[in-house]
């Protein structure tokens, strides 16, 4: 295992064209009592048996699996047992277990096991710590079990909460100027409730971190008040709490993080720290009651200009490319001041350019060269559109010896807007095609921009893509989509965060669940 | 009572009038946000009650690095919020200072003209301070006046000025949400205000206002105002408020 890996590991349900590449890694792992390619086939094949595997992309595109595990789980019997699991030497110490071993508690809760069973080498206490972090616990031992090395089996035992198919979950956003609360029953929308800071950072042209953390701790009980009584419940009727751990400004994030902690502690109600991105992503549930995936998904906002590709939701998110700088967001309040325009710069320049000609000025669109493209296929750049733009304006005022005309003005805002438009959409439009993928989901506050979902649904109906859009309400920071997302873990019986978990500024997106 | 102080580290307590029935201790101060929950749940199940029994929760209000201090007063308000507590707010410098006034040797040296100097670690090599004069009947530690924040040797400069003679105490790495607890409660028996739980920053947000950008012939981007950024503003960010 040579190979250049690049990007991030996804989960997906095993098939029997899989049997070679697993074979691989159980040899690589059980090199003294592996089970025969025979065996393996049969156990891919059985209808009681539930195997998982986890591929790593080479960087030539393809994919290689790195992990896998299996579930066996009797249609009628409350028992399930974990068959096997294995992580190839140099893919292990990043988690890649634990996902699996979730995976499969998952899996014997939606098929309705009570009780969750599975061996482990008594000379393995990694793997023991590992099952007893997820519930499970020792309840006997068998004397040589493993041959030929006469290792001892531990046998644990989990035991297993039913699903809670439709349950009402309070999502808590703070991952930048929003206090987001939002609530849901199952994928039902009951309360989506905002505060924000913006006005407070305007003067300063961008996001403050230390004024939005102070503005979140303010703003969080009666934002919570105020999605309670929207919803019409109390307390008494949530039965989860959702809240983003990242990534995110890390001050303001600790907030919400530290307020959903003590919620879940004081309700005794189980606590999922769910990916802001994600989130995102997710929200399409509330208004169509699913997440038709794969899916490419564009999420532009004055924090994030991120190019994913969603397979699966909860398993299954890739990042193709982010910002290499600023991101979209940024750029318009950055040009918006070197008009001399208000914050946020979106909205400021949408006006503006209401009378311009979008091809005025041809401003350029960062990494679509080819050399560039070889590298940042996905990714965005544009600081240097930023720069070519205060030299467009200094060199027109200084030529013509007067400031810029309102037409110029015009123009100017129209071309730039049209420069980012241009390569955001170029580029999602462009790994739709790549992937293979007919869907374009896109997401954050940048949504809002009318010139973007112009040129998104011509593009798209062009190219025979379908293109998602949320409410403005759902696609701008929210808590609905971090309780939407947290409702789909419980849904498809993934086991709460641990209460301990922490905040990372720049948590990955594979990480759906911390 | 839940204590709830993010002042230094993670530091929670139970107290049922003179009874301490839970204190759970985290000294470590970057962990605020990973320990909080735990150090809440592990209180109520050593104290073997349910959130629901909890009737008030006091969190320290600094001052204190803000970053942890938010935490845990976030954690205590929106935990009084679910529960239907009352929630009460406390200096935490004033929780140190009665820690302090435990001591009878300490008690006794302590006098208006000779006060207790209590400091905390603000960082950027500057302390928070505040002065204390004794124990009223009700055992709460009396403050000469709000809280500041200094570099040490400013301080110093301060009480020489003053002309004051300061007793000092150790008093740093104590836990001190059980001592929080006590202050409220001498609070409340003394029909203090004690209603307030916004955080004591002290100092405004660092952030720099952004230079107008050189247009021809304009001064187009309108001169902001920085009226309340005015440095050591006693009670910080006035119009922050706190979380109410």
């Amino acid at each position: 295992m040579s190979d250049v890996y690049v990007g991030e590991i996804g989960l997906r349900p095993a098939t029997e064209a899989d049997l070679g590449a697993i074979m691989a890694v159980e040899h690589e792992c059980f090199s003294g009592d592996a089970w025969s390619e025979a065996n393996m086939h049969l156990e891919l094949m059985a209808h009681h048996t539930f195997y998982w595997v986890a591929t790593a992309q080479l960087d030539e595109g393809a994919e290689r699996v790195v992990a896998y595990a299996g579930l066996s789980k009797v249609s009628g019997s409350e028992q399930a047992d974990v068959q096997t699991i294995a992580v190839a030497s140099k893919f292990r110490g990043r988690g890649l277990g634990r996902r699996l071993m979730n995976r499969l508690i998952a899996e014997a809760r939606r098929r309705e096991a009570t009780d969750m069973f599975l061996e482990v080498r008594a000379d393995n206490p990694v793997a023991q710590n590992l099952y007893v972090s997820l519930g499970f616990e020792a309840i006997d031992r068998r004397r040589g079990y493993y041959q030929p090395d006469g290792v001892d089996a531990i046998v644990m035992r989990a035991q297993l909460e039913p699903i809670n198919k439709q349950p009402v979950v309070l999502g808590i956003e703070s991952s930048c100027d929003e206090t987001g609360v939002g609530i849901v029953r199952g994928t039902t929308l009951l309360a989506n409730v905002i505060s924000s800071s913006m006005q407070e950072h305007a003067r300063f042209g961008g996001v403050v971190p230390e004024i939005a953390a102070r503005a979140h701790l303010e703003a969080l009980q009666p934002t919570i008040h105020a999605a309670l009584a929207e919803a019409g419940l109390t307390f008494a009727d949530i039965d989860a709490v959702a809240v983003t751990n990242g990534p995110g400004l890390a001050g303001a994030v600790m907030v919400g993080v530290g307020a959903a902690k003590a919620l879940a502690a004081a309700l005794d109600k189980p606590i999922y720290a769910v990916n802001h991105l994600v989130g995102h992503v997710g929200v399409d549930i509330l208004e169509r009651g699913e997440l038709q995936t794969p899916t490419i998904a564009l999420l532009v906002s004055g924090g994030h200009t991120s190019l994913l590709l969603v397979n699966n939701l909860l398993d299954d998110v890739r990042l193709l490319g982010e910002t290499i700088d600023d991101a979209a967001g940024e750029a318009f309040d950055k040009i918006a001041r070197i008009m001399g325009l208000q914050y946020p710069g979106g909205p400021e320049i949408d006006r503006v350019a209401k009378n311009g000609d979008p091809k005025a000025v041809r401003f350029p669109r960062g990494l679509t060269l080819p050399k560039d493209m070889a590298k940042h296929r996905y990714d965005f750049s544009f600081s240097g559109l930023k720069t070519a733009v205060a030299r467009h304006i200094e060199v027109t005022e200084n030529t013509q010896q007067a400031a810029l005309t309102d037409q110029q003005t015009a123009d100017i805002a129209a071309s730039f807007r049209e420069a980012v438009v241009d390569v955001l959409i170029g580029k999602a439009v462009a790994a739709c095609l790549d992937h293979n993928v007919p869907r374009l989901l896109l997401g954050g506050g940048v949504i809002a921009n009318a010139r973007l979902r112009q040129v998104a649904a011509e593009r798209c109906a062009a190219a025979g893509i379908e293109l998602r859009v949320p409410a403005f309400k759902l696609c701008t920071d929210n808590g609905a989509m971090i309780a939407a997302l947290g409702a789909q873990l419980m849904i498809d019986g993934r086991p709460a965060s641990s209460l301990n978990f922490g905040v990372d500024s720049t948590l990955p997106v594979t990480t759906v669940q911390s | 009572m839940l204590c709830i102080d993010t002042s230094s580290g993670t530091s929670i307590s139970i107290l049922r009038g003179d009874e301490i029935l839970a204190e759970v201790n985290e000294a470590n101060a970057m962990l605020h946000a990973e320990t909080i929950g735990t150090a809440i749940a592990q209180a109520l199940k050593a104290a073997k009650l349910k959130g629901s029994d909890v009737q008030a929760v006091a969190v320290g209000r600094g001052p204190a690095p803000f970053t942890g201090l938010r935490v845990g007063i976030a954690a205590g308000a929106v935990f009084a919020q679910a529960v239907g507590a009352r929630l009460l707010g406390v200096v935490s410098l004033d929780a140190l200072a009665w820690s302090a006034l435990q001591n009878p040797l300490t008690l006794a040296a302590v006098s208006p003209s000779s006060p207790l100097l209590i400091t905390a670690d603000a960082r950027r090599s500057e302390v928070y301070w505040a002065l204390y004069t004794g124990l009223s009947a009700n055992g709460l530690p009396k403050r000469t006046d709000l809280p500041a924040v200094n570099k040490p040797a400013v301080l110093e400069e301060i009480l020489v000025d003053r002309n004051t003679e300061v007793v000092r105490a150790d008093v740093s790495s104590a836990p001190i949400a059980t001592a929080l607890g006590r202050v409220a409660q001498a609070m409340l028996a003394e029909g203090e205000p004690i209603d307030d739980v916004s955080a004591l920053y002290l100092r405004a947000p660092d952030a720099v206002l952004p230079k107008p950008h050189a247009r021809f012939g304009k001064a187009e981007y309108s001169k902001p105002v920085i009226g309340d950024q005015g440095g050591n503003a006693p009670q910080g960010a006035s119009s922050q408020g706190g979380a109410k």
